[in-house]
């Protein structure tokens, strides 16, 4: 029973082991993207089969497999499928080691479910670490670019500092409770007189987590590591990276630290403020894509930080939705990117021009995928930020939901500048645009959900009220 | 263990952390920063292993074991990596590495 629970972990470090040894033997490397994406589908409806599955916990508490954890798999799987599906071509190439990218996005995704399946903060721990110190190394994949070292470098020093910080909160959390446990670490902190030292727990695991999904003043490592990084690799960190962050925040605020949660909501709207404006300010004056779509990523923290900050069920719901929509809409722009990137690899919004002329769909599909993140119907964008307002309105932070509608309109001329280039430029340098089928596949899935959450949003609404953050 | 020297242990490890923190942001050469986050999962760890000592229970004790596990693999990608940085250039300054900015 137990290795039921735990399947999808044992097959998703079952695919890391296989590509590493099909890595040694396989002489076409495209054989490995294939078995990922089996993998992968493997792995999702192991998930999908536990879906409703009673909570639970095995070997001694360390991890809790429910319906929380359940969603959250489902949201990397999918950025680890598509991923799969539309980096071969960009890799190949740019000469990057194909094996070790594809084995070190496994294990990072394998650390990602290990961070959101536990309310042990040493199985946290070890699940961080593991996605980080992957990630550190698909940063700076590309060899011969000095950026790309210059983004590993800035990613690893500043990941580092951040799971200082975060270890020494969760050993003050230990600490106050004499447990590992966020269910008893909460019993303990609803009793405890030292109220100094709650306080700084939070400050620490607030501050690192923070640096985990790049919320303003902890995000200055952010813009250049999604810029220098491959862009596989930034899809990736951006989407799933930033997904697990949030997950172990909500953990870690609503059930650890829920004693003391009052006095953190100002705060984090607060945070949740100056990220989305930052990152809407700072991204209108971007000329580089990938520069660009950092910003923008930073916002859409600010957004979904949201969520958090008002801490109601709603709102929980709201993130939930909106992350789901968030990995879609985002992934799916970055294939256009890659697929421009394979042609052109400047990598500058100024590449855009003319594409509506030399490839109609792709110009189609990016528009489709932008409005998403702007916010406008009949995109999952649009529900999951309706969501999120209206949970902010109904929590009694009529203000921040204020922001929020502010902000959408701020982030509309950099998004807009991008359908401008494609549309309206007059010239366009002839060349042919091609792209191999898993990358097409790739942008299809990614824009069929953004518009399938956008029209029929009530199912997953529906079922994702179901979902408890609390034991 | 008595909550004074507990206290004690604490202030130490503040100590270190504040060490190891100040290091890492005043500091410029990439190895000395390494060895300043290696100072503050130490500090971190003194704090885990003063817990489990006064709340006579082994969970602190394995999660430091763990740390020092984990620490040891995030400086082999972290060394790698500033070899990596000094292959592309002779940067011996992490001020020197600034071609991404805006």
């Amino acid at each position: 029973m137990q290795y039921v629970l735990i399947l999808p972990e044992i097959l998703l470090a079952g695919l890391g082991l296989v590509l590493l040894g099909m890595d040694l033997f396989a002489k076409s490397k495209r054989s490995l993207a294939v078995a990922g994406v089996i993998g992968t589908l493997a792995t999702l409806v192991a998930v999908l089969a536990n879906f409703g599955v009673a909570p639970a916990e095995i070997w001694s508490g360390t991890i809790r497999v429910d319906d929380f954890a359940q969603y959250f798999k489902v949201i990397f799987l999918v950025i680890l499928g598509l991923v799969f599906l539309f980096s071969h071509e960009y890799l190949e190439k740019r000469d990057v080691r194909m094996g070790e990218f594809y084995i070190l996005v496994t294990f990072a995704t394998l650390g990602a479910f290990l961070m959101v399946s536990s309310l042990e903060l040493i199985t946290i721990y070890l699940g961080l670490e593991l996605m980080t110190i992957a990630s550190y190394i698909l940063a700076g994949m590309l060899r011969q670019d000095a950026r790309s070292s210059e983004a590993s470098i800035k990613f690893f020093l500043m990941g580092a500092l951040t799971s200082g910080v975060i270890l020494y909160g969760l050993s003050l959390l230990l600490g106050l409770s004499g447990s590992t446990h966020l269910v008893a670490i909460a019993e303990a902190l609803a009793t405890s007189p030292n109220t100094a030292l709650i306080t700084a727990a939070g400050v620490f695991i607030i501050a690192g987590l923070g640096f985990k999904i790049a919320a303003v003043p902890f995000h200055m490592w952010a813009p250049d590591t999604y810029e220098g990084a491959p862009t596989p690799v930034s899809a990736f960190l951006i989407t799933a990276s930033e997904a697990a962050g949030f997950a172990v925040l909500l953990r870690i605020l609503l059930v650890g630290l829920a004693p003391a949660l009052a006095q953190w909501k100002m705060v984090l709207a607060v945070i949740a403020f100056v990220t989305m404006t930052f990152g809407n300010v700072t991204a209108i004056v971007q000329t580089r894509t990938k520069r660009m779509l950092a910003y923008s990523a930073i916002a859409q923290a600010g957004y979904i930080l949201v969520g958090v900050a008002v801490a109601t069920p709603q709102s929980v719901t709201a993130m939930l939705f909106y992350m789901l929509a968030y990995a879609f809409m985002t992934v799916g722009a970055f294939a256009v990117v890659i697929m421009l990137s394979n042609h052109i690899p400047s990598e500058e919004i100024e590449d855009f021009k003319g594409l509506a002329q030399r490839a109609p769909g792709y110009a189609l599909a990016m528009t489709l995928l932008l409005l998403s993140l702007i916010g406008i119907p009949p995109t999952g964008g649009f529900f999951g930020k309706l969501a999120l307002y209206r949970s902010a309105v109904e929590g009694g932070m009529v203000w921040l939901a204020l922001a929020m509608v502010i902000n959408s309109a701020i982030s509309v001329p950099y998004y807009f500048n991008v359908i401008r280039n494609m549309y309206l430029a007059e010239e366009a340098p002839a060349m042919e645009l091609s792209a191999r089928t898993g990358l097409k596949l790739a942008l299809g899935i990614a824009v069929a959900a953004t518009l399938l959450l956008g029209v029929f949003p009530e199912p997953l609404v529906g079922f994702l009220r179901t979902i408890q953050v609390m034991p | 263990m008595t909550v004074e020297i507990l206290q004690g242990y604490l202030i130490l490890s503040g100590i270190l952390f504040a060490i190891g923190a100040a290091g890492l942001l005043l500091r410029r050469s990439p190895l000395v920063m390494l060895m300043c986050v290696e100072i503050m999962l130490n500090a971190a760890n003194l704090a885990f292993i003063a817990f489990a000592r006064y709340w006579g229970d082994m969970t602190g004790q394995i999660f430091t074991f763990l740390v020092v596990t984990v620490a040891a693999a995030e400086v082999a990608i972290g060394l790698a990596i500033i070899v990596l940085l000094f292959r592309h250039r002779d940067a011996a300054d992490v001020d020197d590495v600034n071609a991404l900015r805006g």
